[in-house]
């Protein structure tokens, strides 16, 4: 049964996912903010799951996050415009939108130059303190609202998110038509990254996994090759030779979205002299790595943290046909107390779980 | 012949000159002995060294007979940074002639390449390096070179200077790939000879304000000397590195921009990802440890990026011109010379090893 809201006094109560406790969401009432002139309110729709959500969920935390209070879990997110402000031009009640989740501050230089991903007072769904958009409804700045095709599903819009961070992770990595790509992990953020790739025109893309199952998904994403590797760090040698054969040419770009030492040491050695490794997975703060024979062969590492000005690219990508995300939406889950619970422990357990889709 | 007398033109039978170089023959053991030259092709030139400068690795190659990935298996003249006279000049060479005074750039790429046609010719898998084993380098009274790699010194640039080329190439390039400019500060990891220059070309580059680490406060003195705006005496202790990256952070007022590691321990690699404002980048100069423990995933989390750094490319011009125009004065970093004798050779290795106030140790032959 969908948790969609007693109504009270005539009006809906909002409901949303809380995070109140390690591995304890409930189902509870989420007093909306009133809406600004520059907002919308917005009944969500489809929210996925993301890695971070389901690490929060474990630890309350991540990296340096810390839930101190509780918090409204989720943030890839699309839903149905219901309310305007009084500001607002671009948007009308009824229009189908795909939600960016973060609100930077737009007046310190990192928001000016364009780089708005690294401001210091950005605010964004469910990262503490910030409340999240698993939840009937939420109020959100109208700009970072993006209408979808007709043709695009609100679960597409919802994946937006997750491949947005592989969008900008091949603009920060400048994936083009020329550059063979490597990618180091085949899971929800592999993946992602393997179909940015292709559609940047990368004209082979080879990715590893540990998991049988996740390499044959990724080929049936269009991976040219995929090579099956371990977690024993005695095996790079061998894996960086296997690599090599797989791509055919020399690999210009490696995408790490496991960010493990032994899949950046792979990636490290893999990668031709002047080209770039793009440590997408955030694994453990300290690494050990081959660094100097690689930065001696120009070899550059270049980092990403979520993504800036990707809706509109994802949003075309997907209305084109150019990237279709539909395959990797595996699991679907209503909005229940019992639901939001099984969907959190799919997602955690990984496997032949990529992306977990809440339908609200 | 005598260990003291200046090794210059030994005459063969016939009146030909012999050609003497220095020889890497064993672990800390080099030779003065006679360096047969190829002969001059089309498009060489030969020209008699006059300057020539030791660089850290050719300090390491005598000390343990290999470099990185580099070997030295049979004997090899050492030796890279150098300038001299033009002496001869093959048919087809049209822009240099005898009498010249050039610089040289070391590395002879094979032009055929992807990495050489796409202009990254400092990556060239068949590169011929000076002093990088089995090319053998320049400290020799002669060397057979391209005339393309030998580059004209202005009428007020000296030869010692345009041995300097060299090194200051390294700092060039850095400060190229590491984008600094007129609104980039600048942390410097390391004052020792790399650290330096570096700090010269970022100043050149129009570096608002530049910061610099050392352990050793006379290279410290040295470097405020050169123009750093702020020195901060740092430990070789992990322990006190959160700390000076406080320092250093407030030191610069500002945020870190662009930190160059001119040293390469996990130290200075942790300090500078540490350091370095969110979307700013840590150019990796210094070469030495293999495997580093760092806090790469924080950094990379900041698009903090890591640039490597292999030698230079296409800077020899830029590099004379900033000589020419003083904008870079490297004559402050000469500060030991040595003629070309067997002991002076003994003596100057030993030196340039010793470190402390010896920056660059310098040959005049």
């Amino acid at each position: 049964m969908g948790s969609q809201g007693d109504v009270r006094n005539g009006e809906e109560e909002n409901m949303a996912a809380w995070l109140v406790a390690v591995n304890t969401l409930k189902i509870q009432p989420f007093k909306l903010p009133s809406l600004g002139p520059y907002d919308v309110r917005v009944r969500m729709k489809a929210v996925g799951i993301c890695g971070s959500d389901v690490h929060y969920l474990k630890t309350l935390r991540c990296a340096h996050f810390v839930v101190e209070e509780p918090m409204v879990i989720g943030h890839e997110c699309a839903g149905i415009v219901e309310e305007i402000g009084s500001e607002v031009t671009h948007l009308v009640p009824g229009d189908r939108v795909a939600l960016e989740p973060g609100i930077s501050c737009w007046r310190c230089s990192y928001c000016k130059q364009g780089s708005y991903n690294l401001c210091p007072e950005m605010k964004f769904f469910a990262t503490p303190p910030v409340h999240g958009s698993l939840a009937n409804q939420v109020v959100h700045p109208a700009d970072l609202c993006f209408k979808l095709p007709e043709d695009i599903t609100l679960e597409e819009g919802a994946m937006c998110e997750p491949l947005s961070v592989g969008v900008h992770a091949c603009r920060r990595a400048n994936v083009g038509p020329e550059t063979n790509v490597l990618i180091m992990g085949a899971g929800p953020i592999g993946l992602v990254a393997l179909l940015a790739a292709r559609a940047f025109g990368a004209p082979r893309v080879v990715i590893v996994d540990v998991d049988e199952f996740r390499l044959s998904v990724a080929k049936d994403l269009g991976a040219s090759e995929t090579v099956k590797v371990s977690t024993n760090e005695e095996d790079v040698a061998g894996e960086v030779e296997l690599i090599k054969k797989a791509m055919g040419e020399s690999v210009d770009i490696t995408l790490d979205c496991a960010g493990f030492n032994k899949t950046m040491t792979t990636a490290l050695n893999a990668t031709r002299p002047g080209g770039k490794v793009c440590l997408v997975g955030m694994g453990h703060n300290e690494m050990t790595v081959p660094l100097t024979p690689a930065a001696a062969r120009e070899v550059d590492v270049v980092g990403v943290f979520r993504y800036k000005n990707t809706w509109p690219l994802c949003i075309e990508f997907l209305r084109s046909g150019k990237i279709d995300v539909k395959p990797l939406i595996t699991h679907r889950f209503g909005f229940s107390q019992k639901e939001v619970e099984d969907a959190f422990e799919t997602s955690a357990h990984g496997g032949s779980a990529i992306k977990v889709m809440f339908n609200l | 012949m005598a260990n003291g007398a200046e090794i210059m033109v030994q005459k063969k039978d016939g009146g030909e000159e012999e050609n003497m170089a220095a020889w890497l023959l064993g672990v800390q053991t080099l030779r003065i002995q006679p360096y047969q030259l190829p002969p001059l092709g089309p498009h060489d030139v030969k020209v008699s060294i006059k300057a020539l400068g030791i660089c850290g690795s050719d300090v390491h190659h005598f000390k343990t007979m290999r470099c990185a990935n580099f070997i030295v298996k049979k004997p090899m003249v050492i030796g890279h940074e150098c300038a001299g006279i033009i002496e001869a000049i093959g048919s087809e060479v049209k822009n240099l002639a005898p009498g010249d005074r050039v610089a040289l750039e070391p590395g002879i790429s094979c032009s055929r390449c992807n990495l050489c046609k796409n202009g990254r010719y400092n990556l060239c898998r068949e590169m011929r390096f000076f002093g990088s084993p089995p090319t053998n380098g320049s400290l020799a009274n002669k060397v057979v070179h391209p005339a393309s790699l030998c580059y004209k010194l202005p009428e007020n640039v000296s030869l010692e200077e345009g041995a300097m080329c060299e090194p200051l190439s390294v700092g060039v390039h850095a400060c190229r790939r590491a984008q600094v400019g007129p609104e980039t500060t600048v942390l410097i990891l390391g004052a020792g000879p790399i650290g330096l220059i570096t700090l010269l070309a970022a100043r050149a580059f129009g570096a608002p304000r530049v910061v610099m680490t050392d352990v050793d406060e006379s290279r410290l003195a040295i470097a405020k000397s050169l123009g750093a705006d702020e020195l901060i005496q740092v430990s070789t202790e992990m322990k006190d590195a959160s700390e000076e990256v406080v320092k250093v952070q407030t030191a610069m007022s500002s945020g870190i921009d662009v930190t160059f590691d001119c040293v390469g321990y996990n130290k200075t690699m942790a300090t500078a990802l540490n350091a370095t404002r969110s979307g700013g980048k840590v150019c990796l100069i210094g070469l030495a440890l293999s495997e580093m423990t760092i806090p790469l995933t924080p950094a990379a989390a900041r698009e903090v990026d890591v640039i490597g750094i292999f030698r230079y490319r296409n800077t020899w011009p830029l590099c004379l011109d900033f000589l020419k125009t003083g904008k870079i004065d490297v004559k402050p970093l000469i500060t030991h010379r040595f003629k070309f004798t067997q002991e002076d050779v003994d003596a100057a290795f030993e030196t340039s090893a010793r470190g402390g106030n010896a920056i660059k140790c310098m040959f005049n032959l």
